[in-house]
């Protein structure tokens, strides 16, 4: 390995950094169940997953190929047909935030700079050891820590993500990138992928969303869970074992229904209902939603790439071949997608339209990291559109910082009491 | 009452409508193949392969309809014989209103025939063709060039055209010389007749290996591309001009829709439009055969429709989508299924 700086001082580094680290899921953590009175009883398995094995307190992934994968683009389909398990690793975390600035510009955006530093210091969920890291090359900033990755002796796997979506060449292209990627993971794994494996796959992820769209459609009929929950709940899709998830989920979708015929609703009567959108919101990083829903919001719905955007959207195949199949995952990771990365992106205003509709929206609050040049260009003409649709827009810049809260406070208090009188 | 209505959409919107449409296939090629057997006469206007070279055909082909009626003289045309026509026209197109194209996705026999390849290469395990729309939408004038010359051949015999001489006698109904069906037909009716060059003249044996050609393209074509002569077929040009009138109609919510392209990725046709159009209320293109395939593959809510005026008869759901798709076909494994027990 090279290492920039000496044995020793990485070695010290990561020390620090890893108990830096689990004080913020601890403490993060308890912010989000504790201050909430009245948390369903189905949130206990997910929160205690996140401190398990965020803190590396868990073994569920010992023995197992992991490969890591950063971003939506990245086929899960295909990695479970190798016989290999996905973990999610782009990181929420200020403390690795830290890390990353160590190496990486002073304006690059926080979740670069997390991830990175948590790759350079190993300090990943759950304590893997993967055979790939997957890096699709969405934005500016991904690319170059590709880069900066090989250079600090952690090989990042390039997935060539094409610049736009809506023309065939580049679905052409992408399928090309996809048959490149089978071949890596057949290489790293020493599997092969086969008819069965993938059909196998792509059911268990098909279950996975069937069970993420019931759960939508309980927060449809009313408000029985928070965002911020339901922020975890996504978040877990990361890297728990993808069929305990959907059990589990399916668990607390019974308990939401119950909760609907009881009445027992989050928030108050008149509490505003917003949209979540913009740069993602990952665990640790969940101040914003929490913020919103202290004070008196309920976040009803959230258009991220860490949440809705990762699950929502199926795999249809004409012939249950390897020849079809791996096209139409392929496309599936690509056609639907509402990335900025894209040109042009209206289907993300479209989104973010049936969101507002379809969850009766009072306001959307848009989140951009400093440093993430794509959502901020993107946050002027998402911001006109949702003004032309009648709903308020409240735009806020943000990093990992938890410093900012006081700041935070008060503008979200001024949005959503103005959101209240409109009501 | 109400519940009752909403069980059987349910119900309907959960079903395989391939599944469906296979045996509404079988069936109509037993009657459009095998029907005079039976007895049944169903006219000369159906907007169908059923092709009268066939013993069997219980009627006859609206395109030789209109080839032997456009065989006559311009005076004739616009006297007695246009009233013929028009007739012929107004009872082709009522057909047609009830069916819209769904003749091509339900019942056209060659429509059938190439399903049926289809199959035989899904069950071999052998890949097929990817060609992108754009290829073939190059070529989409073709049909609308044979079904111009379907009309003008024939009157180009009887009548002279800017002085030029009258074209030969031997090129009467052009289309049916060239028409796959002619030759496919009879042979499920044991009759190999037509599988032969005509040497009667130079433009019997140019019309009749062409014919041949023709067939082995038709083969070869749809066992490497999905429907592949529906791309060239005058019929499906002819009806996709009165396509707007048909009572059965595939409209789309684009507000609803995603994109996601799993409507285009199985349609036999590879249209595109139906994924990335967004705006449009009617979907139907002129390839498009309304197989509903498109619909059985959508998973939002009310996206894509199937419907009879203004009535919906079949409708895109998550449930339904998760049911069909479901690649163990076996929907009570679903989470969301065995919490509802
Ligand atoms: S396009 Fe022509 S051959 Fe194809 S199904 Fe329709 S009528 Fe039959
Ligand atoms: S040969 Fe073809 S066009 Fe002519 S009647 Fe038969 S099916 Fe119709
Ligand atoms: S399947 Fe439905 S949601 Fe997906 S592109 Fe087609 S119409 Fe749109
Ligand atoms: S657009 Fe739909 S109905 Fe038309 S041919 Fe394609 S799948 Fe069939």
């Amino acid at each position: 390995m090279q290492h920039t700086v000496s044995k020793d001082r990485y070695e010290r580094m990561r020390k620090t950094g890893s108990i830096h680290y689990s004080m913020e899921i601890k403490r993060n953590l308890a912010e989000m169940v504790d201050k909430f009175p009245d948390n369903p009883q189905g949130m206990n398995y997910f929160y205690d997953r996140y401190e398990k094995f965020l803190s590396g307190d868990d073994t569920s992934y010992q023995g197992k190929k992991v490969v890591a994968s950063m971003c939506i683009h990245v086929p899960l389909e295909l990695i479970y047909a190798v016989g290999a398990v996905p973990v999610r690793i782009c990181s929420g975390a200020y403390s690795m935030d830290q890390i990353g600035t160590e190496f990486l510009p002073a304006k690059t955006c926080p979740m670069v700079k997390s991830t990175l530093g948590a790759i350079y210091l190993d300090i990943l969920p759950g304590n893997i050891d993967p055979v790939l890291i997957v890096n699709p090359a969405t934005c500016d900033q991904k690319k170059k820590m590709g880069e900066m990755g090989d250079e600090l002796g952690k090989p990042l796997y390039l997935l060539e993500v094409p610049p736009t979506k809506d023309t065939e060449e580049a679905r052409r292209y992408w399928h090309r990138v996809i048959k490149k990627f089978v071949k890596k993971l057949e290489s790293v794994t020493g599997n092969k992928i086969t008819r069965r494996s993938l059909k196998r796959a792509i059911k268990m992820v098909a279950k996975a969303q069937a069970e993420y769209r019931r759960f939508n459609q309980i927060r449809k009929t009313a408000p029985v869970i928070y965002g911020k929950d339901a922020i975890l709940v996504t978040n877990a899709y990361f890297f728990d074992d993808i069929e305990r998830w959907t059990q589990k989920l399916s668990e607390l979708n019974d308990e939401l229904e119950k909760r609907i015929e009881q009445k027992v609703y989050v928030g108050k009567a008149h509490s505003p209902r917003i949209l979540l959108t913009g740069s993602p919101s990952i665990f640790p990083n969940v101040k914003l939603p929490v913020l919103i829903e202290e004070l008196g919001g309920v976040v009803v719905y959230e258009e991220f790439c860490s949440t809705s955007r990762m699950i929502w959207d199926t795999v249809a195949v004409d012939e249950w071949f390897l020849y079809d199949m791996i096209p139409a995952v392929a496309d599936r990771y690509l056609k639907p997608s509402t990335c900025p990365n894209f040109s042009p992106n209206d289907d993300r205003k479209r989104k973010i339209a049936k969101g507002i509709e379809d969850f009766k929206v009072d306001g959307v609050i848009y989140q951009t990291f400093t440093g993430c040049q794509l959502y901020d260009m993107e946050s002027r003409t998402v911001g006109n559109f949702v003004e032309s649709l009648g709903v308020s827009t409240l735009f806020i810049e943000s990093d990992y910082n938890p410093d900012d809260f006081g700041q935070l406070t008060t503008r979200l208090e001024a949005f959503l009491d103005s959101l209240k009188n409109k009501k | 009452m109400k519940t009752k209505i909403s069980k059987i959409r349910r119900w309907v919107n959960n079903g395989n409508v391939s599944r469906f449409r296979f045996w509404i296939q079988i069936i109509a090629f037993i009657l459009f193949v095998y029907g005079s057997y039976f007895l049944i006469q169903v006219g000369q206007n159906l907007p169908t392969f059923a092709c009268p070279y066939n013993p069997g055909s219980p009627g006859t082909c609206f395109l030789m309809s209109v080839q032997h009626r456009m065989h006559t003289s311009f005076s004739a045309l616009f006297s007695w014989r246009g009233v013929g026509f028009l007739t012929s026209l107004l009872s082709f197109v009522l057909f047609f209103i009830i069916f819209n194209k769904a003749w091509c996705g339900f019942l056209c026999p060659l429509g059938t025939i190439q399903d049926w390849i289809t199959m035989l290469r899904k069950r071999l395990g052998i890949r097929g063709g990817q060609y992108d729309e754009k290829s073939f939408k190059k070529l989409s004038w073709i049909k609308y060039v044979l079904l111009a010359l379907l009309f003008l051949i024939p009157l180009a015999i009887s009548n002279s055209f800017f002085g030029l001489p009258k074209l030969s006698h031997d090129l009467h109904t052009p289309f049916c010389q060239i028409c796959p069906a002619r030759i496919i037909l009879p042979l499920f009716s044991g009759d190999t007749s037509q599988l032969s060059i005509n040497f009667s003249s130079t433009v019997t044996i140019v019309m009749s290996s062409l014919a041949i050609i023709i067939l082995a393209l038709f083969f070869v074509g749809s066992f490497v591309k999905k429907r592949f002569f529906c791309f060239f077929c005058p019929m499906s040009a002819l009806q996709y001009l009165f396509s707007k009138i048909g009572i059965l109609r595939l409209t789309k919510v684009g507000d609803k829709c995603t994109r996601c392209g799993n409507c285009s990725r199985v349609c036999d046709m590879g249209i595109l439009s139906i994924a990335e159009d967004i705006t449009s209320v009617n979907v139907v293109t002129d390839n498009c055969m309304m197989c509903f395939k498109c619909v059985e593959a959508c998973p939002e809510e009310d996206c894509l429709n199937v419907k009879v005026l203004n009535f919906k008869i079949f409708t895109s759901t998550e449930e339904g989508f998760f049911k069909r798709y479901n690649p163990a076909g076996d929907s009570k494994e679903l989470p969301s299924e065995q919490s509802k027990k």
